[in-house]
């Protein structure tokens, strides 16, 4: 190991305010004797007083384990090897398990991922969060259960008393994590860690709770460290970023700069990847960053981004470690070439071909599929039935993307099973091919049906059989379907189709766990298109992919479609990935369509209230931009068993105009030809709101 | 599109090196590497029984009666009818090794199918064969096993079709249990897409998945089984004599443990070294998968 102090965070000139926390130079190490990966080599980084900083990085960077430095959790084969972590005048890698945990829950709290994991399922959200004051300030009972409800009334949940009472299985995950926030700051920590606190949450869920953490930042004086792989976030909540990038800080800038200004080239390709609103698949083909991110014991020599850099110069920054520069007072950079590289304007070109116009080949019509919950109950009255899909009615048209929006609990996958057979329909019809499919399950379907209509999953670790070489499903796809006959002709379009998803041939006999999430995802969309489809259901295809993975495989996606002329529905909650990808989007809530109409119809004025909300609590990566105008819901998604008999979005809408919202189910407004919203409001009440997406 | 390349060889070829299950890779667990052993040691001695052993089995040498202890001719000494106990174990071996993993590799293709029925086929078949595994695995084993030989009489198959039906229930849940989760998996969503029967979706696409808690399944099993079998001969439901089978042995030798212990301590011990191995050999095997 070089002994060469590389300027780290901490030299950079302070803006104001004291260091809260200051970590230099910090080496963390998994495992023992010959098994040692090095998962930080050496990361310095200081957050002030009241600061809100932000580390990003894909999964797998080190952010993670930083985070579980500061707490001292590395657990049993993970060890801080040097470097120091300054607290409050502390060295906490110094401090005895005692004292670590004196400072935990006093001084350092941390909110994870999974709300569910953080609650003890066997007391009651009262009793659990109580024991932190008893235990932290030594309160009595009552005043311990006072300040337990101050606090849960500063993070907004409805109803604390009862609240208290509960637990944690009976509160939804939006609640769930209000609660864990609510116990992190109960001690009133000076340090808040909070590691993708909204990963699991609904969008309109995620953009409350972000606003609570902003609004409780300012109330508890508390300094953020948080952590995420969402750039958009970031923007949204940060005063200053750091980049991390295979264990190493690559950049670090206030949030401004950093998004006006990204000068490490991994920053720039990290920001071209992110869909925006601004435009679509024929204005701009996401770019990517090619090649995959380097395991910890294969990190390259020089600069760990090298590999996978455009502008790597071979013999300059692959010989010595690269040192974290200042590119002005405050913007640090880990690049060898970073004032010489010129930032290079996204690719705004576009490949994209417009399909003509077509005839519909798929007609969903008034199509419901209702499930009974507790039938197997001796009593009748227990019966309750889950309307997941009600009324449906759209239609698509060959070589179009249909576009099905919408949060959790919303009926979207439901429809997919529908549609693929998987599932079959209480009533109404899906006329495919001259033909109602709705009731007929997959077995019962034709032949050519089933070769037609195929699908690519959510999951990339459960898409593929463990058991199987990954061509496997491929070859079985062609050989059912029997668009290829004969052993050379299959293997022909195995090979070809390996090809058109850009993996090596050579890849064909390896099994599932030698591949990374996203060449799981490229297989699972050569065995969707295998047996040469004419409809294809994308159900959340790149929902579990880094971003810079998921750019990728999107354009993928698309390129396919569009030279196959495939019909595609693409089932998604990402609103600026449904932007870009779609041509026509369907709004779901609770089973119901909301809102249905060409993308730049859902996009922009007249909205239906609740697409109003989704689209304003998208994060946008760009503070420089600033809000658009904020509509937040209130409350969670309730579940879809015995639903409201009037509007579904009744018990969340801002704009609910009264009773006739909770009996009467809303009449169609017919905006224009392609155009539809199911509202009570006059349309053009409707017509008047303006754009919640900010301009360009 | 840009021209990128997603191959990482090096990254891949770490990650292969992670795999579970390698061929050799059982040597990587001290445990079962030694449970395996005891158990190959046993196989060889088994196999070259003919060859090895000093005496045909039911030879019986009336020199030896007086004093049956262990002595140069006989190294394990001989029972009360001067039968050398040694041969008479190596003999014995071929007994257990054999009908030990016949029965179990029986009860395993019935109490699969079962678990596969169970799993997959919803809920009517589900609940019939589930509740018959109840009524099965409700009865005490060693009362199942003897009213079924007492019955059918002792002899091989019967010995085989009793440890099927006391022990295919078990595995079906196993099976029943992995195939209940390993059903929501969308690879098996994509096999029914493509059209593929209920069948090819059960043998092909399920079951290799439970491969793994079976193997180690299959391992305490025949343990388990090689008990039986000795139980079976201890209260003289086992094989029909002069046959040797270690169980019997002990039985015979019962009578005369106060004064020649040897007599049933050689065959217990053959007995417990064989299980041991067994046992050794799943528990090495569950490390190496939780691993």
């Amino acid at each position: 190991m070089t002994t060469v102090i590389f300027p780290s965070a901490s030299n950079a000139p302070m803006a104001g305010g004291e260091a809260l926390i200051e970590i230099r130079n910090l080496r963390v190490e998994y495992g023992a004797g010959d098994h040692r990966i090095v998962a930080i080599p050496d990361l310095s980084l200081t957050i002030r007083r009241g600061e809100s900083y932000g580390l990003v990085g894909e999964s797998g960077c080190g952010k993670t384990t930083a985070a579980m430095a500061i707490m001292g959790y590395l657990g049993r084969n993970g060890f801080a090897t040097r470097g120091s972590i300054q607290f409050e005048g502390e060295d906490l890698l110094l401090a005895t398990p005692a004292r670590l945990a004196r400072i935990r829950g006093k001084r350092i709290a941390m909110v994870y991922q999974e709300p569910s994991a953080s609650l003890n399922p066997t007391m009651t959200i009262g009793r659990q969060l109580a024991e932190v004051p008893e235990l932290h300030d030594g309160l009595s009972r009552a005043a311990a259960t006072q300040r337990v409800l101050d606090v849960l009334a500063d993070v907004r949940m409805p109803d604390p008393e009862q609240v208290v009472r509960r637990f944690p299985h009976q509160l939804s995950g939006g609640q769930q994590q209000r609660v864990v926030i609510a116990m992190a700051l109960l001690a009133h920590p000076a340090l808040l860690l909070l590691d993708e606190p909204t990963t699991g949450l609904d969008v309109t869920v995620e953009a409350a709770v972000l606003d609570l953490i902003g609004l409780l930042r300012e109330k508890y004086e508390t300094s953020l460290l948080y952590i995420s792989h969402n750039l958009g976030l970031i923007a949204t909540t940060c005063d200053r970023v750091g980049i991390m990038y295979s264990g190493e800080m690559v950049e670090e800038a206030p949030v401004i700069d950093l998004f006006r200004k990204p000068t490490h080239p991994y920053t720039r390709g990290l920001l071209d990847c992110i869909p925006d609103l601004a435009s679509d698949k024929r204005t701009r083909t996401l770019s990517s960053i090619p090649g995959q991110f380097p395991l910890p014991h294969e990190r390259p020599s020089g600069c760990v981004f090298g590999p996978r850099c455009g502008d790597f110069v071979p013999g300059r920054c692959d010989q010595h470690p690269v040192p974290l520069e200042p590119a002005t007072q405050s913007h640090l950079v880990r690049c060898l070439r970073w004032s010489e590289i010129e930032p290079k304007p996204a690719v705004r070109v576009s490949t994209y071909v417009e399909p003509e116009a077509m005839a519909p080949i798929l007609d969903i019509d008034r199509l419901s599929k209702s499930y009974e919950l507790g039938g197997m109950s001796w009593s009748r009255n227990s019966v309750s039935t889950v309307k997941a899909n009600e009324d449906l009615s759209f239609s698509v048209r060959q070589g179009e993307i249909l576009a099905v929006v919408g949060e959790s609990g919303c009926g979207k996958s439901t429809f997919a099973k529908v549609l693929t057979g998987l599932e079959t329909a209480t009533s109404g019809g899906i006329f495919f091919a001259n033909q109602d499919i709705a009731r007929r399950a997959v077995h019962q379907r034709s032949q050519e049906v089933k070769r037609a209509i195929q699908m690519i999953f959510q999951n990339p670790d459960s898409t593929l059989n463990p058991s199987h070489a990954v061509d496997f499903s491929i070859r079985r796809s062609i050989t059912k379907s029997g668009v290829r006959k004969g052993a050379a002709a299959i293997a022909g379009r195995v090979a070809e189709l390996f090809d058109l998803v850009r993996l090596p041939r050579q890849f064909q006999k390896r099994r599932p766990d030698q591949l990374s999430g996203g060449q799981k995802q490229r297989i699972a969309i050569a065995r969707a298109f295998a047996s040469e489809p004419r409809l294809i259901i994308a159900d959340e295809p790149v929902s579990a992919l880094d971003v810079s993975v998921q750019a990728a495989v999107i354009t993928l996606l698309l390129d396919l479609q569009a030279r196959d002329k495939t019909t595609m529905i693409f089932i998604s909650h990402d609103l600026a990935l449904v932007r870009h990808v779609a041509d026509r989007v369907v709004v779901m809530y609770l089973g119901r369509v909301m809102e249905q109409g060409r993308v730049e119809e859902i996009f922009s004025p007249p909205y239906h209230p609740y697409t109003e909300a989704l689209l304003s609590a998208i994060p946008i990566p760009d503070p420089t931009k600033g809000r658009g105008r904020r509509v937040r819901l209130t409350g969670d998604i309730p579940s879809p068993v015995n639903p409201p008999a009037g509007c579904r979005f009744t018990g969340r809408c801002p704009r609910k105009l009264g009773e006739i919202c909770d009996s009467v189910p809303p009449p169609e407004h017919k905006v224009s030809s392609t155009h539809t919203i199911a509202c009570h409001l006059p349309l053009d009440q409707l017509v008047e709101v303006t754009s919640v997406i900010a301009a360009e | 599109m840009s021209s990128e390349s997603v191959i990482d060889a090096p990254a891949t070829e770490i990650r292969a090196s992670r795999r579970r299950f390698r061929r050799w890779g059982i040597l990587r667990s001290t445990t079962a590497t030694v449970g395996l052993a005891i158990i190959l040691i046993w196989v060889v001695l088994a196999v070259l029984a003919p060859v090895i052993s000093p005496y045909p089995p039911n030879e019986q040498d009336y020199l030896a009666m007086a004093d049956p202890t262990p002595s140069w001719g006989h190294w394990l000494g001989t029972d009360n009818l001067g039968r050398d106990i040694l041969s008479r174990l190596l003999w014995g071996a071929r007994t257990v090794l054999t009908v030990a993993p016949l029965s179990v590799t029986v009860a395993m293709i019935v109490g699969i199918t079962m678990g596969l029925l169970a799993g997959y086929c919803g809920p009517i078949v589900d609940a019939v064969i589930s509740r018959i595994s109840d009524i099965v695995l409700s009865f005490p084993i060693i009362v199942l096993y003897v009213i079924l030989i007492a019955n059918l009489g002792p002899s091989i198959l019967n010995i085989i079709v009793a440890t099927t039906v006391a022990s295919a229930p078990g595995i079906g849940r196993i099976v029943r249990g992995l195939v209940l989760e390993l059903r929501t998996q969308e690879y098996v969503a994509a096999a029914k897409l493509r059209g593929e029967s209920a069948l090819y979706i059960m043998l092909v696409e399920l079951l290799p998945n439970c491969r793994g808690p079976l193997i180690v399944d299959a391992a305490l099993r025949i343990g388990y089984t090689t008990i039986t079998i000795g139980l079976l001969g201890f209260i003289g439901l086992g094989l029909p004599p002069p046959n040797p089978d270690w169980g019997g042995m002990a039985k015979d030798a019962t009578a005369m443990i106060s004064v020649w212990p040897h007599m049933a301590m050689f065959p217990c011990l053959a007995i417990v070294s064989l299980v041991l191995g067994f046992n050794l050999l799943a528990d090495g095997l569950k490390d190496l998968a939780d691993r």
